[in-house]
């Protein structure tokens, strides 16, 4: 977390900082505080004292007061970022270990324009592509050539996403599934929001094979028309153990792109419960996911559109949005970014509850794509950024098989050299950083070579 | 309706998990069937009504879980 620190340091260093004639750095100032990074691009601004008049109340800021900037008054402010994980820990002791420490704030985005939920679209898929460099995948062999590339969600449209792209791309019916109360034929559902998956998936994969799998149309006892069961998803999850233990074991590749989550604690046990699902490795769900990992598939979820700044209206967890399976630690977790390297104001932050680090890292979201749900209507939410992630996964595949890099391997690959956004490496709002292809090629040529 | 896990050994049937859960065909999802979560331990899942899956002796191994339902992250609304 990026933070401002006040300190109290002693006049003479005030009266430098103060002096438009010298130079000051913010080691000047604060140098040594543990566990700070300090931004050396942020010069040392002084902050004037407020000064109570005679007899008012030295602690009130609700009263006629005067500023005073003398040296043995004012404060000094630098700026600085802590770990999000040891934010709770460092935060007292830093004034307890540096009696100079007045005061530690954080130091918000005040970017007026951060994308957030009805915004227009930020770019295009070329924009993606091109950030993603898919034409250097491309010339690496990593197309996605034989993957599968799994979609469970509303069900796919074929004919739109071929249109919309403006090529071809191959689904195999054979190896998709439905939930038995669900009508229809793989590939040939009403577009929604499956299709807007699919359709992302193959822009760094372009030769994937998709797998529909609707379980997001499920109208089993207890559902409603506009959601699935989470026991539709362990259906589907045992059905691709099953696709995926029928491929030769040295070329074992299937991703799984997993765009939804739970938005509510209203139909779960309370944490803590040993049926509860949000926070419990145990439940049955994530115990297949883990399963299904083991057994060499690569599993995406995006972190979901609970961010702080412009949260969807149907999050309903009080704090620590990335819940279940999508904070798992066998999983990618996905938070979004547009295609200007800002997080989307309503991608959700860490920490996860299965597993803290999470998300684990963005992609690309909010961009003009699939136009699923109209001609201006972009493809959004870390629904969108997750098939892209999971088509950069399965670029890698066409040449990686699950036996040659293991998923876990996999997953490291991709946040070692994904596009740090903080200084500190890991953070709550862009996990590692922003996918990057141009790391993991060079990652894979030298491991080809070793 | 909640998922009840249960340890089963490998070819086990849903008749078979009935059986040794004490379940009716009436407390029991049929449609969903039996579901193999992890084979390498032989744990199964099935879905059972809410009276059943309170009426399940944990003695037997089972544990009776959430299934809440899940939704598409997106559009943001």
């Amino acid at each position: 977390m990026r933070v401002l620190i006040q300190l109290r340091p002693s006049a003479e260093i005030v009266a430098a900082v103060l002096d438009p004639g010298v130079t000051t750095t913010p080691a000047d100032v604060a140098d040594g505080l543990p566990g700070v990074v300090l931004d050396p691009s942020f010069t040392p601004v002084a902050v004037p004292r407020p000064v109570p008049p005679a007899g008012g109340d030295p602690l009130s800021m609700n009263q006629s007061m005067t500023f005073s900037l003398a040296a043995e008054d004012a404060s000094v402010l630098v700026r600085g970022e802590i770990a999000d994980d040891e934010l709770a820990a460092r935060l007292p002791l830093l004034s307890a270990y540096r009696r100079d420490v007045v005061g530690v704030f954080s130091d918000p985005v005040i970017e007026p324009n951060i994308t957030c939920g009805g915004d227009p679209p930020v770019g295009d898929w070329h924009d993606v592509e091109r950030l993603l460099d898919v034409g250097g995948l491309a010339e690496d062999g990593l197309d996605g050539a034989g993957v599968a590339l799994a979609v469970l969600d509303t069900g796919i449209n074929l004919e739109h996403v071929v249109r919309h792209l403006g090529r071809e791309a191959v689904l195999d019916k054979e190896r998709s599934w439905m939930p038995g109360s669900v009508d229809g034929t793989p590939g040939a559902f009403e577009v929604d929001h499956g299709t807007m998956c699919a359709f992302d998936t193959l822009v760094a994969a372009p030769r994937a094979t998709l797998l529909d799998l609707p379980v997001l149309l499920s109208r089993r006892q207890g559902g409603s028309a506009l959601d699935g069961l989470l026991s539709d998803a362990v259906a589907a999850f045992a059905h691709l153990r099953d696709v995926l233990t029928a491929q030769p074991e040295e070329s074992r590749a299937l991703v799984v792109s997993n765009s939804w989550g739970s938005f509510s604690p209203r139909w779960d046990f309370p944490v803590g419960h040993p049926g509860n699902y949000s926070d419990n490795p145990a439940h049955p769900f994530n115990v297949i996911v883990a399963s299904l990992e083991q057994d060499g598939a690569d599993i995406l979820f995006a972190a979901g559109n609970c961010g702080r700044d412009c949260r969807d209206g149907r999050c309903a967890y009080p704090d620590r949005p990335i819940v279940g399976a999508n904070s798992h630690s066998r999983v990618l977790s996905v938070g979004g970014v547009d295609v200007r390297n800002e997080r989307v104001g309503y991608s959700s932050q860490g920490p996860g509850r299965l597993s803290q680090r999470k998300p684990d890292l963005c992609a690309y979201t909010h961009f003009s794509g699939s136009k699923a749900f109209g001609d201006d209507a972009p493809d959004s939410g870390t629904s969108a950024a997750c098939p892209v992630a999971a088509g950069v996964v399965a670029a890698v595949r066409t040449r990686w098989p699950a036996t040659r890099l293991t998923p876990g391997q996999l997953r490291v690959l991709l946040r070692r050299t994904a596009e740090d956004r903080s200084t500190v490496g890991f953070d709550y709002d862009y996990g590692y950083g922003i996918v990057a292809t141009k790391g993991i090629r060079d990652a894979l040529r030298r491991k080809a070579c070793a | 309706m909640l998922l009840v896990t249960v340890r089963l050994p490998p070819e086990a049937t849903l008749t078979d998990a009935m059986e040794i859960l004490g379940l009716s065909q009436e407390e029991v999802d049929i449609g969903y069937g039996l579901v193999s979560i992890d084979p390498a331990h032989g744990l199964y899942v099935l879905r059972v009504s809410e009276a059943a899956a309170r009426r399940i002796d944990p003695a037997t191994g089972t544990g009776v879980y959430s299934d809440p339902p899940i939704e598409p992250f997106g559009p943001p609304r």
